[in-house]
């Protein structure tokens, strides 16, 4: 059943080459022809595998440092892996605080470029504005540019345009962390209702009880390494026992 | 068939053909209507600039090129589309950053619309140029069917300036001071390209440049085009269309290579 996996990662692996001294410019580079600079590998995700069918819900959890958001950005194809490779059926989406949004732009162009981006068409995009609008609670600042708003409204907007128009694949980065009080509790609300059904959600948190009420697998990195993949409830345990 | 599948994929199946144009209506008025002088911006630069060269060619150096206005005209519109596309793109991928870091949004699209939106920039210069030939210049010929030929000479332009454009910004991600580099190459360019010098002239004085250097041709042939509604030089054309076709090539491949790279490198 090949059409019913939305992620297949097969043997990937991703070696960051940090520079001491960053040679990015050309004169940098004549110069120092004969001085080659010092060079720090990090192996940042170490050879795995694995599946994620369509319209599950997955949980990664793992200390700080330990490669979430480096994996979830070469199964989001925002990063090319340096072995293996991804295969990807839909479009993807990485959701952190705020979701790709220019601040250049007006908060009525972001939803459109934004949406259009996710894939959806301008005449669908229309119907679905005011939902968006309305659930960001912006009102009357549709129409300034994003760089005059608050920190809490640019997440709010975000949050808004990526619940609304949403991608196939969805990388959720802390989501829980988006707003005010009352903002949070919106978004957990519209999450549970409707949100999680029929998409395929990865979703990053250091909260335990978020992993276990959405996630019926789970998987635990330690230091780039795929220590688990599997029940939720073993994968917290051995996180837990291992940050003892 | 093929290609069938491909435009009904592009208009029906996705919506890519849309995003392009948003993305490039967006662009568009980002450049022209945040300024105050807005759009008629975009039509006096190439005003002003001929103004200049008019002045510094006919009144001080006495060319004694036909039309000289409108020759520098003509030649400006597609320079300035050129540089506009060309300098002007080599920071997008950092600029851009925001359309790709989160999704796998193919960056094609981005350097594609981007690129149409200065394609509104071009047919309003044309445009003005148009009507400043055939209504302020005296004894012109006239409005031909070989003028359509701008069309296909336009169309060059684009995958040329798309060629250089990526290769440009995608060797920004190693090299942060190509745009200094591309600077002074420009500044050499415009003055290796028949621009507002005399043909016969030009030719003489850097003999198969005319081949060499992929925006003479351009040039040359849109003035026979639009000034003298004569059918192009088709040898010419045809250099010119593989010269862009090659860049081109040259731009994808850095791109996949360099520019895969670009979310952990910018």
């Amino acid at each position: 059943m090949e059409h019913s996996i939305a992620l297949k990662a097969t043997n990937i692996s991703k070696t960051f080459h940090i520079r001491e001294d960053s040679h990015n410019t050309i004169k940098h580079r004549l110069f120092n022809l004969f001085n080659p600079s010092r060079q720090k590998n990090v192996l940042a995700i170490k050879p795995m595998d694995f599946e994620i069918n369509k319209g599950e819900c997955v949980g990664l959890i793992g200390r700080n440092g330990c490669g979430k958001s480096t994996l979830i950005r070469l199964l989001a194809g925002v990063y090319p892996t340096d072995t293996g490779e991804v295969i990807i059926n839909g479009s993807t989406l990485i959701m952190n605080l705020g979701v790709g949004m220019s601040h250049e732009l007006t908060a009525r162009e972001n939803i459109y470029v934004s949406s259009s981006v996710l894939g959806m068409k301008i005449k669908d995009i229309d119907m679905i504005f005011d939902k968006i609008v309305e659930f960001a609670e912006l009102g009357e600042f549709i129409d300034t540019k994003i760089k005059y708003f608050s920190s809490g409204m640019v997440a709010r907007l975000g949050f808004s345009i990526a619940v609304n128009a949403g991608a196939g694949i969805m990388f959720l980065d802390e989501i829980f962390a988006v707003g005010d009080m009352k903002f949070q509790e919106k978004a957990v609300k519209v999450f549970e209702s409707s949100w999680i059904d029929g998409k395929t959600v990865i979703l990053v948190s250091h909260s335990m009880d978020v992993i276990k009420k959405y996630c019926t697998r789970t998987a635990y990195m330690r230091k780039g390494e795929l220590v688990f993949f599997g029940e939720t409830e073993k994968a917290i345990e051995l996180y837990v026992a291992d940050n003892q | 068939m093929i290609l069938g599948n491909t435009l009904r994929d592009w208009t029906v199946r996705t919506n890519k053909l849309e995003r392009l144009w948003l993305l490039a209506k967006i662009e568009f008025k980002l450049r022209y209507y945040e300024n105050k002088l807005g759009l008629f911006w975009a039509l006096l630069k190439p005003i002003m600039d001929m103004c200049i060269y008019y002045v510094a060619f006919k009144i001080i150096l006495k060319s004694d090129v036909p039309d000289f206005a409108s020759y520098i005209f003509i030649g400006l519109v597609s320079w300035n589309f050129f540089v506009e596309s060309t300098t002007g793109t080599i920071q997008l991928l950092n600029t851009k950053k925001y359309l790709y870091e989160y999704s796998n949004m193919n960056k094609l699209e981005i350097y594609i619309s981007t690129l149409f939106a200065n394609s509104i920039g071009f047919l309003f210069n044309l445009i003005m140029f148009v009507l400043f030939y055939h209504l302020l210049e005296a004894g012109t010929r006239g409005i031909s069917f070989n003028n359509l030929w701008i069309i296909v000479l336009f169309l060059n332009l684009f995958i040329l300036s798309l060629g250089v454009s990526l290769i440009l910004s995608n060797i920004y991600i190693i090299a942060k001071d190509i745009s200094q580099i591309w600077m002074v190459f420009t500044s050499f360019l415009f003055f290796l390209s028949p621009i507002f010098y005399k043909l016969s002239v030009y030719k003489k004085a850097l003999p198969a440049f005319d081949y060499a250097n992929p925006l003479a041709g351009i040039i040359i042939n849109s003035r026979s085009v639009m000034m003298e509604g004569v059918p192009p030089d088709f040898r010419l054309l045809g250099f010119d269309i593989v010269y862009a076709l090659l860049l081109l090539l040259a731009g994808l491949l850095l791109l996949n290579k360099l520019g895969a790279r670009a979310a952990e490198k910018l």
